[in-house]
């Protein structure tokens, strides 16, 4: 079968209501997925799923995630290979790549016929939009990064929850001492999210001489100066990753932290009431920059069950099913019918990303942001952070990298 | 086959032969067959020939040098220490006293464990603020202030160095106390009517008598450190900036997270060819004594 009459076909069927089962020709779904949590398991939802779709067979394969790079490089294997699964997991940072592979199929046809495309926010699917303007990834979680602060301790020191850099600034000074530090940055692999809500924030730009003008040169002077001059990192901030900040900040050792709405159940049970998250600060001109963390699932163009495949992302995309598997991946329904009654973590973090989501983004589509993410970022950083380069170094390396 | 026959040791060797061809030479020339393309993971279409051309990009490539220099330190410190405090716990077992067997079957379990559980339990006693390391330091009065000592260039490396020491010293004691144990104890007697105290005894009896097993062990212990990442790369990834960076963690960085698969093969083959006097030293000395 061509894959144009297959994808035609899938559509077809797709807009059927998935709870009405019918004759399907007997097929195994091969699917790549990766939970934060090792000992959360989809085996529910497929249960659910397949008892609903007699002769559907899903094959889910829990893939080590390794920063990223294990599961992207496991991914393109199989895909040169010639054995990649049915459907997988994707981030918006390897769109790029996996469309240089040809390996995805456009969804575009099968959304037109699904009846749970409504349910997802306009803002989701743009964010969500390949550069050649088609739909490959078919939105499942996201989160947004916002700043967590111990509000006893600003409260304390009579210091309001920062809104914008000098507000930062000011506080991570007052509430750094003894064994106290004002911000517990991530300098280590995966850390280039905490830069960019200072950097990009304060006015840098992804755009060729953006990196080096005027405005970015002065953020990523302010941003590593924090570190060098008013030391409110810290001393371990260049070596330290997620485990890091969020056992420093759970220990009472940092106040502020920036991270996700997936670690928000276990701040609170650590901390109680007395830690709260806030939109990350907005830079001198006003402007702001979080990371926004998407999370889809595409179907593989050499797939050789695309219509199943499609019934089972596009059920893991649909109301209460896409709310029971954020409850695994602890993180938030795309949905907005999920969203109306969310109630997995404290209302407050659920706030904070809400209120993070008008200066959302993702670093450029491109093939140079994966190498710069996962080696590029952590060692330039770094090296400024001990200043073995200048800030200035830094942002030409940068610079370097994305625009030759 | 007539027992006597010429084919028959190639016929009872084959097994092993093909199993070396395919598990080894096989990667060994697809490896360097890759270093010989521009090869990006991602762009499989896109394989161009480049002949030496990513050689030539090695040799120019500052991190390669700097690599390189820290795979010495790393390989010629941490096998040393290990070496030391290997040998000096097999005299120490070597020895009879009180619940030697538990001791002797104590001291394998750094050995044993998995590199990545090593990198995290050392990550996590060094680290900064919540490290044993720097909480015992600090009450007992051995450090002023906490030390972040995976974040600071100056220790990182001696930090990675401490693990890698802590994982691989009972290799040497267990080999070396299976050596000082083959030891003829008429030699120490004799030296002893020769009027030879502890340190005469232990120059002209024990290091002779250990010297081949010294001789082998050094040089696999080498083999093995020298390709090891696992443990950098659980503890600081290469940081910070570049202070850990090694020649196999080089490679790794460059094929795995970067998809280069081009230059990372390249930096495997020259580690390869760095390594073979090495194992060629090892393969001369393993004949010798199959010889004798």
């Amino acid at each position: 079968m061509k894959r144009r009459t297959l994808i035609a076909s899938a559509a077809a069927l797709t807009a059927a209501p998935l709870s009405a089962p019918h004759a399907q020709k007997p097929a195994v779904v091969r699917w790549w997925y990766h939970f934060d949590d090792p000992k959360a398991s989809p085996a529910a939802l497929v249960a659910e799923f397949e008892k609903a779709n007699p002769g559907i067979t899903i094959q889910a394969e829990n893939i080590p995630w390794g920063g990223g790079a294990d599961y992207d490089t496991r991914l393109y294997t199989s895909i040169i290979a010639g054995n990649a699964p049915d459907a997988a997991m994707v981030k918006f940072n390897n769109l790029t790549r996996l469309l240089e592979m040809d390996a995805l199929a456009p969804l575009d046809k099968l959304l037109a016929g699904w009846s749970g495309k409504a349910d997802i926010s306009d803002d989701l699917w743009s964010l969500h939009r390949a550069p050649d303007g088609k739909a490959y990834y078919l939105p499942v979680q996201y989160v947004v990064l916002y700043l967590y602060c111990r509000q006893d301790w600003f409260a304390e020191k009579g210091l309001k929850l920062p809104v914008t850099f000098d507000d930062f600034q000011t506080a991570a000074i007052a509430l750094t001492g003894g064994d106290r530090w004002g911000f517990g940055l991530r300098g280590g692999a995966g850390g280039h999210d905490h830069w960019c809500s200072f950097v990009l924030g304060g006015g840098a730009k992804m755009v060729k001489g953006g990196l080096v003008a005027p405005p970015a040169i002065a953020a990523n002077r302010w941003f590593v100066g924090l570190h060098t001059e008013r030391h409110v990192f810290p001393p371990s901030a260049p070596n330290d990753g997620f485990q890091q900040i969020i056992a420093n900040m759970k220990a009472g050792r940092t106040a502020m932290t920036i991270h996700h709405i997936g670690s928000a159940n276990d701040m609170v049970a650590a901390l109680g009431d007395k830690i709260t998250a806030v939109p990350v600060p907005r830079g001198p001109q006003g402007q702001g920059w979080t990371s926004f963390g998407d999370g889809s699932n595409a179907l593989l163009a050499q797939g050789k069950n695309q219509e199943a495949a499609w019934k089972w992302i596009s059920y893991l995309s649909t109301g209460p099913a896409n709310v029971a598997f954020n409850k695994l991946s602890g993180q938030v329904t795309v949905t907005k019918s999920g969203a109306a009654t969310w109630d997995v973590q404290p209302k407050r973090f659920v706030e904070a990303t809400v209120n993070s989501l008008p200066i959302a983004a993702t670093l450029p589509s491109t093939p140079q942001t994966a190498d710069f993410t996962r080696t590029v970022w952590p060692q330039t950083t770094q090296k400024a952070l001990v200043e073995q380069i200048t800030a200035d170094d830094m942002m030409a390396i940068f610079e370097k990298h994305y625009f030759g | 086959m007539r027992l006597g026959s010429p084919a028959l040791p190639w016929l009872l060797l084959a097994p092993a032969l093909a199993a070396t061809v395919l598990l080894v030479l096989v990667p060994v020339g697809e490896t360097f067959w890759l270093s010989l393309h521009d090869v990006i993971l991602f762009r499989p279409r896109v394989r161009p020939f480049v002949g030496l051309g990513n050689y030539v990009a090695v040799l120019r490539d500052p991190l390669f040098w700097e690599s390189l220099g820290h795979s010495v330190v790393w390989v010629v410190v941490a096998v040393s220490l290990q070496f030391g405090l290997g040998l000096c716990t097999a005299l120490l077992l070597n020895r009879t006293f009180a619940w030697r067997a538990v001791a002797r079957a104590l001291v394998i379990v750094p050995w044993a464990l998995p590199s990545v559980i090593i990198g995290l339990v050392w990550t996590w006693m060094l680290d900064f603020n919540l490290g044993l390391v720097n909480q015992l330091g600090v009450r007992w009065g051995l450090l002023e202030a906490p030390i972040a000592w995976l974040a600071r260039p100056d220790t990182a490396m001696a930090a990675v160095i401490l693990a890698v020491v802590w994982q691989g010293f009972p290799f040497f004691a267990v080999t070396l106390l299976a050596g000082l144990q083959a030891i003829p104890r008429e030699h120490y007697e004799a030296a002893e009517i020769d009027g030879a105290g502890v340190v005469v005894s232990f120059w002209n009896v024990t290091l002779p008598g250990l010297a081949p097993v010294i001789a082998t062990s050094l040089l696999l212990r080498m083999i093995w450190v020298s390709n090891s990442l696992d443990l950098i790369l659980v503890m600081t990834g290469g940081g910070p900036g570049t202070s850990t960076h090694t020649l196999p963690l080089y490679a790794f960085l460059k094929a795995w997270s970067g998809a280069n698969y081009g230059y990372g093969s390249a930096l495997a083959v020259v580690l390869t060819v760095l390594l073979l006097a090495v194992v060629i030293s090892y393969a001369v000395r393993a004949g010798r004594e199959a010889k004798a």
